[in-house]
């Protein structure tokens, strides 16, 4: 893919994501911040490729540090949205006593 | 073993494997309704009802792009990768579930720098040449060069950057902005040097695999993650709203940059997104601080020189407050003429009071005053008073920080305003309570030219009727500028009232006062509810001592925690009261009910946790009938399952239910948060009883942890 397409891409990304989340209340950054933190363990998607390319290409090392990367950006993602969600759900409204 | 699996055909030739354009095509626009549905998730982040939901969507387009990502590479196979996706998964719904809501900003700040570090690997790797580019998506080796040397740079500085901050917010490391010697010039250094080495990636010798890419790429490393360590080190407590938000934009660019290492569009995207959203929550952190966001990261702290030390960086030390709470009525209260203690005064003026406006600052976080604020709240609305919250955008250590602390303990987020929202009613409004909060509402904001916070946004708390400020002491805060309200509180007494020390005492105290002064008011109020919150005030005042009193000649004595102590963490108080009862030769057992806390054997676990034997814990058929040969049952937190109701009450949901006997006990001493009715919503005689002379029954209202410490006090 030509690199101009890759930032037009990124560039478009960022726009639409700053429309929608300007409109976040100020209530919910906590979660949106950590909502965010989880997204950024997209980079997943690029480990996950980096350690097939290095299994593939028989490098121990670069496999170990693979499954590190891997390690870390599950972790990121996963706790991210785990914690999102719980706080998300402690946000109640009055009256409403519990669920 | 490892021979064979590395030897599969897979990628050997991976350069040349041509994908199918069918899956190539699919995947393109399976990507892009990815995205879609992430973006469709965000924008149900804009309102409470539905970011549940939202952030949901998010997680499961996630999973479901990690999904697509395994079977277009065609890797369902290598068995590394899916161990690593294990042991991920474990580690990050441990962390998850495990992390306390007081530790949010420091676990926000800790898996930020885990996206950042394996954005850095993925550039390594892919810059090693481990890359498995499926042939039509083949990017430009200059770009794609150039871009994996950024994903480490930025990648590193972020890793680097959120460990600093996380410990920082954790007090491993000391929170104060710490400069080092030729910290500018440093700071450039490393900067240029990262900056070129991911530009020299795309020349050679560097451009291909070889030992002089090794080493550059280590080169990069350093630099990016030392650029990362001059950004944090010097960046204060109370700038670290900005700095989080700022490197919560960093992780999302690094992974997008990896992406566009590897030309992958869903990578590029959401990390687009990411770092949109950082970018944003670092605007208005700066707007709301009046600060640049060059200042921050150059170091440039908001103090003058003459007031380094900010009130944020005072950690409050747990015995210190307490101490410290005594001497301020003096410095308070100087000027008043009536024979009022600062409680009082405090009280009388909120007893007067139709509409109350709560500012809650990081001071309140120090100290972990919300339930406490949550029990004034409670108070003054039971006395018919409408109060609300106004939230200042920087209040706090991150975004939203104050609005998930009053969440956590149920204060409805319909009573949380913005400070545009709200800040003209504080002129329409009695009452204002300032808890822990000092720059966000100083009005040397708009009126004192060429200080640091001179036309920074700040809560109109001067123009309310009458002003509490509980505050821990009397320093300028963050940014080093004087707060004139303080010296009003020496002169203009009816309109500002200072409160020095430690938030949670001060808030005690007020509320007690409040309560008292109640009581006085309505002597004479006959209706029942009103008279238990009576009686309970009267308890509130003799009652410690009383339950010291009995606990003390007491031979045998049985505790009965609730979900109650496990909300108060209120634990290692409770271990710490059985040893003192049984140094003094008392017998302790606990008994515990079998739906007592959250899930089954919750209260066995905390027990457990604080070393209490386990050979001390008792099952309810096992001691239900020893409470009556028992002299003191002490209740903690617990309603329902000691509710002699259920004995007795036909027709109400817990009639019939397996209660323990507490009521059989000569005295029962009951802490408890509140006169509510428990989870079955059926009233607790016990509770009816404690008004009496007789001392059988002794209610202690508020949260269990201040409750055990005041009983203890007096023992």
């Amino acid at each position: 893919m030509h690199w101009s397409i890759l930032i037009i891409i990124f560039l478009v990304a960022m726009i639409l994501g700053y429309k929608i989340i300007d409109r976040v209340p100020s209530l919910l950054h906590t979660p949106l911040m950590s909502g965010m933190n989880a997204f950024s363990g997209v980079t997943l998607l690029a480990c996950l490729g980096a350690t097939a390319g290095a299994v593939a290409t028989n490098g121990v090392f670069r496999v170990i540090l693979g499954m590190i990367a891997i390690i870390l950006s599950t972790i990121n993602m996963l706790a991210g949205f785990g914690v999102t969600d719980r706080i998300l759900k402690m946000f109640k409204k009055s009256g409403k006593e519990g669920k | 073993m490892f021979s064979n699996l590395f030897s599969l055909p897979l990628f050997l030739e991976a350069e040349t494997i041509v994908r199918s354009a069918g899956t190539t095509t699919f995947y393109r626009i399976a990507s892009v309704v990815l995205i879609i549905l992430v973006l469709v998730g965000l924008n149900r982040m804009s309102s409470v009802e539905k970011s549940l939901s939202g952030n949901r969507l998010g997680a499961i387009s996630m999973f479901l792009a990690v999904v697509l990502t395994l079977w277009y590479y065609n890797i369902f196979n290598i068995w590394q990768i899916w161990a690593a996706l294990v042991v991920g998964a474990l580690i990050g719904s441990y962390l998850y579930r495990k992390v306390d809501m007081i530790q949010m900003p420091q676990m926000v700040g800790l898996l930020n720098g885990f996206g950042g570090l394996a954005s850095m690997l993925a550039g390594i790797l892919t810059l090693a040449g481990s890359d498995i580019n499926p042939a039509g998506t083949v990017t430009d080796p200059t770009f794609s060069g150039i871009t994996a040397g950024l994903a480490i740079v930025v990648g590193g500085l972020t890793w680097t950057g959120s460990a600093i901050a996380a410990a920082k917010l954790h007090r491993i490391m000391d929170q104060k902005p710490k400069v080092l010697p030729g910290h500018q010039f440093w700071t450039s250094l490393t900067l240029l040097i990262s900056l070129v080495s991911a530009i020299l990636f795309a020349f050679p010798p560097f451009n291909e695999a070889g030992s002089a890419r090794t080493l550059l790429i280590i080169i990069a490393v350093i630099a990016g993650n030392a650029f990362g360590y001059f950004l944090a080190i010097r960046v204060g407590g109370a700038d670290m709203p900005i700095t989080i938000s700022l490197l919560n934009s960093f992780s999302g660019v690094a992974g997008a940059i990896a992406g566009m290492a590897i030309s992958d569009v869903l990578l590029v995207a959401i990390g687009g997104i990411v770092g949109a959203s950082g970018l944003i929550l670092t605007q208005i952190m700066c707007r709301s601080m009046n600060r640049k966001l060059g200042d921050i990261l150059l170091g440039k702290t908001a103090s003058k020189p003459k007031a380094p030390a900010a009130k944020a960086e005072k950690a409050p030390a747990p015995a210190e407050p307490a101490a410290k709470a005594a001497p301020v009525g003096k410095t308070a209260a100087p000027a008043k003429s009536e024979e009022l203690s600062p409680s009082e005064a405090a009280a009388a003026k909120l007893q007067d009071a139709e509409s109350v406006i709560i500012v809650p600052g990081y001071g309140m976080a120090l100290s972990q005053a919300q339930p406490l604020v949550k029990q004034l709240t409670q108070a003054l609305e039971d006395s018919g008073k409408k109060v609300s919250f106004a939230i200042h955008p920087v209040a706090g250590r991150m975004p939203g920080h104050m609005n998930v602390l009053l969440a956590e303990v149920d204060i409805p987020y319909d009573q949380l305003y913005e400070m545009d929202a709200i800040n003209d009613e504080f002129a329409n409004t009695d009452c204002v309570i300032v808890i822990g909060a000092n720059d966000v509402l100083n009005p040397a904001a708009n009126t004192a030219e060429g200080t640091p916070i001179y036309g920074m946004p700040v809560l109109d708390v001067a123009a309310a009727k009458h002003i509490i400020i509980c505050n821990f002491d009397l320093k300028p805060g963050y940014a080093g500028v004087p707060n004139p309200l303080y010296e009003e509180a020496e002169t203009n007494h009816e309109h500002v009232q200072l409160y020095l020390g430690d938030a949670k005492e001060t808030l005690l105290a007020i509320l007690k006062a409040f309560r008292e002064s109640k009581k006085a008011k309505k002597d004479a109020a006959a209706d029942t509810g009103e008279s238990k919150a009576e009686a309970a005030a009267v308890e509130e005042a003799k009652g410690p001592s009383t339950a010291a009193k009995l606990l003390r000649q007491a031979k045998n004595v049985i505790i009965v925690p609730g979900y109650g102590m496990a909300l108060s963490q209120a634990q290692p108080l409770v271990k710490q009261l059985m040893d003192q009862l049984e140094t003094e030769g008392a017998d302790v057992e606990f008994a515990i009910h079998p739906v007592a806390g959250r899930m089954p054997g919750h209260m066995n676990v905390l027990l457990a946790e604080v070393d209490i034997p386990y050979d001390k814990l008792h099952e309810m058929s096992d001691i239900n009938d020893k409470f009556k040969d028992s002299d003191v049952v002490l209740v903690i937190g617990a309603n329902d399952v000691i509710n002699p109701a259920a004995n007795t009450a036909e027709g109400t949901p817990i009639y019939g239910m397996p209660v323990l006997q507490v009521a059989d006990a000569p005295h029962v001493i009951i802490c408890n948060f509140d006169l509510k009715p428990g989870y079955a919503g059926v009233e607790n005689p016990l509770y009816e009883e404690a008004g009496k002379a007789d001392d059988r029954v002794i209610l202690l209202l508020g949260d269990a942890k201040e409750t055990l410490k005041s009983v203890m006090e007096e023992l």
